[in-house]
């Protein structure tokens, strides 16, 4: 029988008959109901088609195959090397310090990066000391609110980030901030001197956040300051309930102050986060083809294309994939 | 001025220069603070053409033929990572005896700005390349898009104002979208502090489509697989956003079999021709309108010379992936979400203030109604009451290197920068640190 392979999309009554159905088609990857569930009926027919899972595996694969060559800076991976200089400029370049000789020599990818910041992240979870040794540069808590931040800002339950990287806090590298909090302090406290003598000189260090900060300046609306210039002219309206905007209540200056101190996301966490199928609209498809709306979907790999024209010749390229 | 120069004991006069410099992953921005209002644009890129002759950075401008070229880039997914490519082009621009913008680093500050999120290990690396290889004396590496807010905001949103109103830097409130090259990133920045906890991104970026758009031509007309380069100017050209995407949609469609719709056969304004270049007498692509009932066959006898590409619904469909990255099956949010995203880690009275003032910037917002279709995708999300102005910089492209200009002429400047002396005293991680933790609160915020 000749069906083009063509399943129809249709609502969500399911009618079952030998080679074709009507079936409910939800979303891009092929759900169960896609393939008759009637095995009998296909064993009668003798033919060994593709199971669903085959089939939404198949698009998965191909999915992530596309989206890694979308990433890609060049499809060919080509090797430029650096070209020589004209002139011989090069030979005075050759004495690097030991930092820089292994920066240069590196060949690490983003992706390698990403994947060692990771591992000591994980390290440091498990094993904080053995971590704060590997990298003390970077298993030292810079990125962490600091504990008097938090407790000035009651307001804002702090976010769920911060509290990972305060876990992942070492041992020594505490007490190393310790010692830093106290000299830092010591700064503070001549840096608070000079400003309260002339409260509009910058302060001399960005760290002074430590400190307790709302001396140096008025308690209210310091970091936004109120509207000082003349109000619009007044219209006869204005009192007018109807008209009246409601407007929700600024934050407290202690909020603004933690939200401008909280300490940077990692990459990952600053991806933003994909809802799912759920809570967003549904996944759009479209035909592989010519890019209308996906329609039809082909029953061997589960690509999807809007008519028949598209369908045959998306049939002579899938065939050659995966055999008839 | 007091700031950062405090533990300079007989160091010299603080810095005569000041070099700025926005690191793209596909232009360097690069220019100086004291003499130029705005950046040199280099390309930041080692290109190979098919005759294997090597371009470094700025001779890119010498080459004639871009079909086959090749590119290798320093900046992965916007951060720096390959120094040696990275210190070559840095070399020839900056540095070399006859560079195009000279500057003795011993004499000079850096300003760099850098993307947010970044990971520290590739902090630590520039750092130390800028302290230990180049030499500058002194430094100051800031997230970009924080550094937008030096900008006269209010000016890009033409806000009526008295003429004589004096612009302070930086602005109070903005929301910085930065869409590049690499990705785009939502960061709301308060007096020119961005909210961390509320940056968000998007791995969707000029790269991206570019290289999506390649696909769609590779399946539906020639291999282009290779000419990533004529690609791309061809989607700069030619892509737009659609305000209107099931009409576009369906306009573009050519019907089923044997139907030939009419809006298909006249194009409906959507269609245009391409004209590919040839290498020959035309290296770069034109545009053209697309001429109905000439049909494809008919036209490739009568000018053999030239290939032209009718596009349809590649003009539209690219750029969309900003609003709908599921479209090609990728788990993050569109842009309008993650505006939604960000705004959710704030309390809801800095609502208001960010959503009157979002400003994009990055290459990106050249599309054509890329503003309108984001204050579209924004309204239909936020409470009815809210006013949501987005603007697009003058120029987003420089916008960022601007900002960073203004910032290094700003008293701000000196509480953040750091000196090779205090680098060499204290190290890299404590320099790490200090960038970190950024302007902090108790800095002035007027300056």
């Amino acid at each position: 029988m000749n069906n083009f392979g063509v399943i129809e999309v249709a609502g969500g009554k399911t009618t079952r008959a030998p080679g074709w159905a009507y079936v409910p088609d939800v979303g891009p990857s092929p759900a169960q109901a896609l393939q008759p569930t009637n095995r009998k009926g296909r064993a009668a027919r003798n033919q060994a088609g593709p199971s669903a899972a085959d089939v939404s595996a198949r698009q998965d694969a191909k999915i992530r195959k596309e989206l890694e060559a979308l990433d890609r800076d060049t499809n060919k991976d080509v090797n430029i090397p650096i070209p020589p200089k004209v002139g011989g400029s090069r030979a005075q370049t050759n004495k690097h310090t030991p930092n820089v000789r292994k920066i240069l020599q590196s060949q690490k990818t983003f992706a390698n990066y990403l994947d060692d910041y990771q591992a000591l992240l994980a390290l440091a979870e498990t094993n904080p000391a053995a971590a704060a040794a590997l990298n003390p540069a970077n298993a030292a808590p810079p990125k962490a609110a600091p504990p008097s931040t938090a407790r000035n800002s009651p307001a804002p339950p702090p976010p769920e980030p911060k509290s990972t990287a305060a876990s992942k806090r070492s041992a020594a590298a505490a007490k190393r901030a310790a010692a830093k909090e106290a000299k830092e302090a010591e700064e503070a406290a001549a840096a608070k001197a000079k400003a309260e003598a002339k409260p509009k000189a910058p302060e001399p260090l960005a760290e002074s956040k430590d400190e307790d900060p709302p001396q140096s300046y008025p308690p209210d609306g310091t970091i936004l300051p109120a509207y000082q210039k003349p109000p619009p002219p007044a219209h006869p309206s204005d009192n007018d309930p109807l008209l009246v905007s409601r407007i929700p209540p600024f934050p407290s200056d202690g909020e603004l102050r933690a939200l401008m101190t909280a300490p940077p996301l990692s990459y990952l966490e600053a991806r933003g986060t994909w809802g799912g199928e759920e809570t967003g609209y549904p996944t759009r498809v479209f035909c592989e083809v010519c890019g209308y709306w996906g329609r039809v979907r082909c029953m061997k790999c589960g690509a999807r294309v809007c008519a028949l024209d598209c369908l045959e010749m998306h049939k002579a390229e899938c065939v050659t994939r995966y055999g008839l | 001025m007091a700031g950062g120069k405090k533990s300079q004991l007989s160091g010299p006069a603080p810095s005569s220069r000041t070099l700025v410099i926005d690191n793209g992953a596909n232009t360097i921005k690069a220019g100086f603070a004291s003499e130029d209002n705005e950046p040199r644009i280099i390309p930041n890129c080692i290109a190979r053409d098919r005759h294997r002759k090597t371009f470094v950075g700025s001779e890119l401008d010498k080459c004639k033929d871009f079909g086959e070229i090749a590119f290798r880039r320093p900046v992965e997914k916007g951060y720096i990572v390959n120094w040696e490519a990275q210190k070559e082009i840095w070399d020839r621009e900056f540095f070399d005896e006859k560079a195009p913008q000279k500057c003795d680093p011993a004499d000079a500050r850096l300003v760099l700005a850098e993307h947010s999120n970044s990971l520290p290990a590739l902090q630590t690396h520039c750092d130390q390349m800028v302290f230990e290889e180049f030499g500058f004396a002194s430094y100051c590496r800031g997230p970009g898009p924080a550094l937008n807010a030096y900008n006269d905001v209010q000016a890009i949103f033409q806000t009526p104002r008295p003429p004589e109103t004096v612009v302070e830097y930086p602005a109070e409130v903005m929301l910085v979208v930065d869409s590049g090259y690499s990705h785009t990133t939502v960061t709301p920045v308060l007096q020119g502090r961005p909210l961390h906890q509320a940056v968000r991104r998007l791995d969707v970026g000029g790269k991206l489509m570019t290289n999506y758009l390649t696909r769609l031509l590779s399946v539906r007309h020639f291999d282009m697989r290779n000419d990533t380069y004529v690609v791309n100017e061809m989607k700069e050209a030619a892509c737009y956003i659609s305000l209107d995407f099931k009409g576009d949609l369906e306009k573009t469609w050519k019907g089923t079999r044997g139907e030939r719709r009419l809006d298909y056969l006249s194009g409906a304004g959507i269609a245009k021709d391409y004209v590919l270049p040839d290498s020959h007498t035309r290296f770069h692509g034109v545009v053209r309108e697309y001429e109905p009932g000439v049909s494809a066959k008919a036209r490739k006898g009568a000018v053999s010379t030239e290939d032209v590409l009718t596009l349809r619904n590649e003009r539209f469909v690219v750029p969309e992936l900003l609003f709908h990255p599921s479209d090609i099956g990728m788990h993050q949010p569109g842009l309008g979400d993650l505006v939604m995203q960000s705004l959710s880690e704030l309390p809801i009275g800095l609502w208001p203030g960010l959503l009157a003032n979002i400003v994009v910037v990055g290459g990106n917002a050249l599309f054509e109604n890329f503003i309108q279709r984001l204050q579209t995708e924004v309204l239909q999300r936020v409470p009815d009451a809210c006013i949501v102005r987005v603007a697009r910089a003058q120029d987003p492209i420089a916008c960022t290197w601007v900002g960073a200009a203004n910032f290094a002429r700003h008293a701000h400047v000196e509480t953040l920068a750091v000196t090779k002396q205090e680098y060499e005293e204290h190290g890299s991680a404590w320099v790490a640190r200090k960038f970190a933790l950024g302007l902090g609160v108790d800095c002035d915020p007027t300056g």
